[in-house]
């Protein structure tokens, strides 16, 4: 082990000793341009989280499939399904073993991916969807597990996975890529009589679910600008503060809450459904904030604490019930 | 008193002035009806119309009749009010939600090569973050002799480059694998953007830290959620790859990785990495999240293609398309795009038969390597039903393909770089529709 900083400032008094305080020897040794600092191994370690197939970046740490599958209902189930099968758009994680070749194949971890360390890294760095870098390592390989053992690769519901015998596990599709060999096609851009006019088919398969309304919406932009200035009479001090609730709400809501919210996934009163909120609107405001902020299991479905992101402050959460409530009255 | 004029170019442009006042749906109509108009027998009753109804040039508009705002009534510019239809659109049900959707850039209303910032098409993996660039650091490690940590103020002292260079993303095109399903320009083509993007070579910062003979491959992450990465082969990063700060002459835009991004000219648009944090220099490719499960190319015998980074010459027509119908009978400049990830844009054929015929259209304003191409055809429409289509050839000779040539090598399940020729087609009564040809 070596210290960058060290090193170089080892090396800049040689140079120094040798050359007396030539700028070109100096600059030289850490770079023509020499701009920022030297990054110390601390610095890197705490930003470099990458896991390569080959084992390189895993962390010392393990988790059992029991405490994954904990882990997956409480933090994952919600929006990849309870058994990995993906709620809505949300991406499906098991199953779909022999698909590939398929009219509609199906993607998941267990048919596709070729390496688990894929999953390690990527549950690591960015799951859950609304908390990442939330889940400490020990969590990571348990769910790692968890995930393996929905798709069957890992059978034994005793198995912890560990930094040791990680780059044990084999991923069904390893050998299913190759690199790119583009270009594929030869058109030989012919320019006339190229094809029996007789023989062409105009096909048009699908129509209805393009977003078109701004093509066939009447043109009102005339109107807008005296709607604009309008609407300027002063604000009270409350008025002021609820507002400001509601901006800091809105904001928390499309980062946390929109997920399950803006769809009505889980159960998830959906924003803007009144028959929905109206309620829960009843329980009133208190009973809101704490099954929020607290987590709650009801008839229709799971609250997780905070939406699942423990990075809220409870205030934080009370804005975005706040921001729901007001438009879904 | 009203001068009429007694060319049909300018009754038209007259019939176009009444017409704006209408709502669309009785516009084009009313457009059609004078279209007919002038082109039969009937004449002397459109002008007739046109008369009556069209205001005297004497109304002098209200705008010419008062004082105007001052200097910094907005300090930053915005466009006029009127086009508040130029707009990034998404499509709601193509992904869970929009932290990670894509928008696309209204290509139909676009001018010249440069994307404006603010209409840029946009793709978060986690939403869109808020970093603070004080606080942001990009650090450069792994196989180097002297690891460093830059601020934007270092990063920004380096000598800087300034490119014009096309920004698409993969999937551009790639709803549409198993038949249209797109009924507007923006949608089958808006996953593309052109800018002018400023920053430092990333060889030069690569020679800075010394890096080893044995590395083969770099990691980019951002800072966003996701911490999004891509293993980039050392090849491109030592050629034309650049660590980008601004985009349009100013710094980039939030959406467009601000205050740092990589930027792999040619490449997928994911391969360039926004709101850069760390660049790992390794000798193996990382196999991340977005260069296995995704972003990559399923083929028909069950295999998938990796590292499929170049964007292969594309073109579309824009004028007309779904969004800009013809209005009229007539010499009209048919107008489209054509760009290449593997160098510049060198030949654009125009058919207007489907396919059987093909003529040359002329490329026109700047012609540069992988970055948006103009081409130009003047064509003399007099209602007849055609069937459109343009055709790209870049200086690695390389010709567009047809949409049969890409699915008999590679099936319809491949999901991105579907570059094949594109199909409108137009109607008598002006329409045009996305179709594709058997």
């Amino acid at each position: 082990m070596f210290n960058w900083d060290n090193k170089n400032v080892i090396k800049s008094l040689l140079l120094i000793g040798l050359f007396g305080f030539s700028q070109a020897g100096l600059t030289k040794d850490t770079g023509y341009y020499g701009y920022g600092k030297s990054a110390t191994q601390e610095e890197i370690a705490a930003w470099d989280i990458d896991v390569r197939p080959d084992g390189k970046g895993l962390p010392v740490g393990s988790g059992s499939v029991s405490y994954g599958e904990e882990l997956y209902e409480a933090k994952c189930a919600l929006c990849h399904g309870a058994f990995g099968e993906g709620e809505g758009r949300w991406p499906k994680l098991a199953g779909g073993f022999d698909t590939l070749t398929d009219a509609k194949p199906e993607k998941t971890v267990g048919s596709y991916w070729p390496y688990a360390s894929t999953l390690w890294d990527y549950i690591h760095r960015a799951m859950p969807f609304t908390a990442p870098q939330s889940l400490s390592v020990d969590e990571t390989y348990a769910l790692t597990a968890y995930v393996l053992y929905l798709n069957d690769i890992i059978d034994d519901e005793d198995f912890v996975l560990s930094k040791d015998n990680f780059t044990e596990i084999e991923m069904p599709n390893k050998d299913g890529f190759f690199v790119d060999p583009r270009p594929d096609v030869k058109n030989p851009a012919c320019m006339e009589n190229c094809k029996d006019p007789a023989t062409i088919k105009v096909t048009s398969a699908i129509k209805g679910i393009t977003p078109l309304q701004h093509i066939a919406k009447e043109e009102g932009a005339n109107d807008k600008a005296s709607s604009d200035s309008e609407d300027q009479q002063p604000k009270s001090a409350d008025q002021v503060a609820v507002d400001n609730e509601l901006k800091v709400g809105s904001a928390i809501y499309s980062q946390s809450c929109s997920i399950c919210h803006g769809s009505g996934i889980a159960g998830a009163p959906k924003f803007g459904d009144k028959m929905a909120w109206a309620p829960r609107i009843k329980q009133g405001v208190e009973q809101l904030n704490k099954h929020a902020i607290e987590g709650y299991s009801g008839k229709t479905g799971i609250m997780p604490a905070k939406g699942g992101n423990p990075s809220l402050t409870d205030a934080e959460v009370s804005a975005a019930i706040l921001y729901m409530i007001e438009n879904s009255q | 008193m009203k001068k009429l004029t007694t060319s049909t170019r300018g009754l038209l442009s007259e019939i176009k002035d009444e017409a704006a006042e209408m709502p669309v749906s009785e516009r084009r109509n009313f457009l059609l009806k004078g279209l007919q108009l002038t082109a039969g027998s009937a004449f002397a009753m459109g002008a007739a119309k046109v008369m009556a109804e069209t205001p005297a040039r004497s109304n002098v508009p209200a705008w010419t009749k008062k004082l105007g705002r001052g200097v910094v009534s907005v300090p930053y510019g915005q466009p006029s009010k009127y086009e508040d239809d130029v707009i990034r659109r998404t499509v709601s049900w193509l992904t869970a939600s929009t932290e990670s959707s894509i928008s696309m850039t209204p290509i139909h209303e676009m001018k010249g090569i440069i994307t404006p910032s603010g209409l840029v098409f946009e793709r978060y993996h986690a939403g869109l973050p808020d970093v603070n660039p004080d606080e942001h650091r990009l650090i450069i490690h792994g196989m180097v002799d002297n690891p460093i940590t830059l601020t934007m103020d270092d990063l920004m002292r380096y000598p800087s480059e300034s490119v014009i260079h096309f920004l698409e993303c993969p999937a551009n095109g790639g709803m549409e694998w198993h038949g249209t399903q797109m009924e507007a320009l923006q949608f089958t083509h808006g996953m593309l953007s052109c800018c002018e993007w400023t920053g430092v070579k990333l060889s030069t910062i690569l020679d800075e830290v010394g890096i080893s003979a044995d590395a083969k491959w770099v990691l980019a992450e951002g800072a966003d959620g996701a911490t999004m990465t891509r293993s980039i082969p050392i090849e491109k990063a030592l050629d034309d790859t650049m660590i980008v700060y601004a985009q349009n002459g100013e710094k980039l835009r939030p959406e467009q990785g601000y205050p740092v991004r990589l930027f792999n000219p040619g490449w997928e648009g994911n391969t360039s990495i926004k709101w850069l944090r760390r660049l790992e220099i390794g000798d193996k490719p990382w196999y991340q999240r977005e260069e296995t499960s995704k972003y990559t190319d399923l083929m028909p015998d069950g295999k998938a293609r990796k590292f499929s980074f170049i964007q292969e010459t594309n073109s579309v027509i824009t004028s007309p398309c779904p969004e800009r119908p013809m209005l009229r009978k007539g010499v009209h400049e048919l107008e489209g795009i054509a760009w290449s990830g593997r160098g510049t844009v060198k030949r654009v054929d125009v058919s207007l038969d489907g396919g059987v015929t093909w003529r040359q259209a002329k490329l026109k304003g700047l012609v540069l390597p992988k970055a948006i191409t103009r081409f130009s055809l003047e064509i003399n429409w007099q209602g007849e039903p055609l069937l459109l289509q343009s055709r790209s050839i870049d200086d690695s000779g390389y010709v567009q393909p047809t949409l049969t040539q890409l699915r008999d090598i590679r099936g319809s399940n491949s999901i991105y770089h579907k570059n094949s020729i594109h199909t409108w087609k137009l109607d008598t009564d002006g329409t045009v529709s996305n179709v594709q040809l058997g």
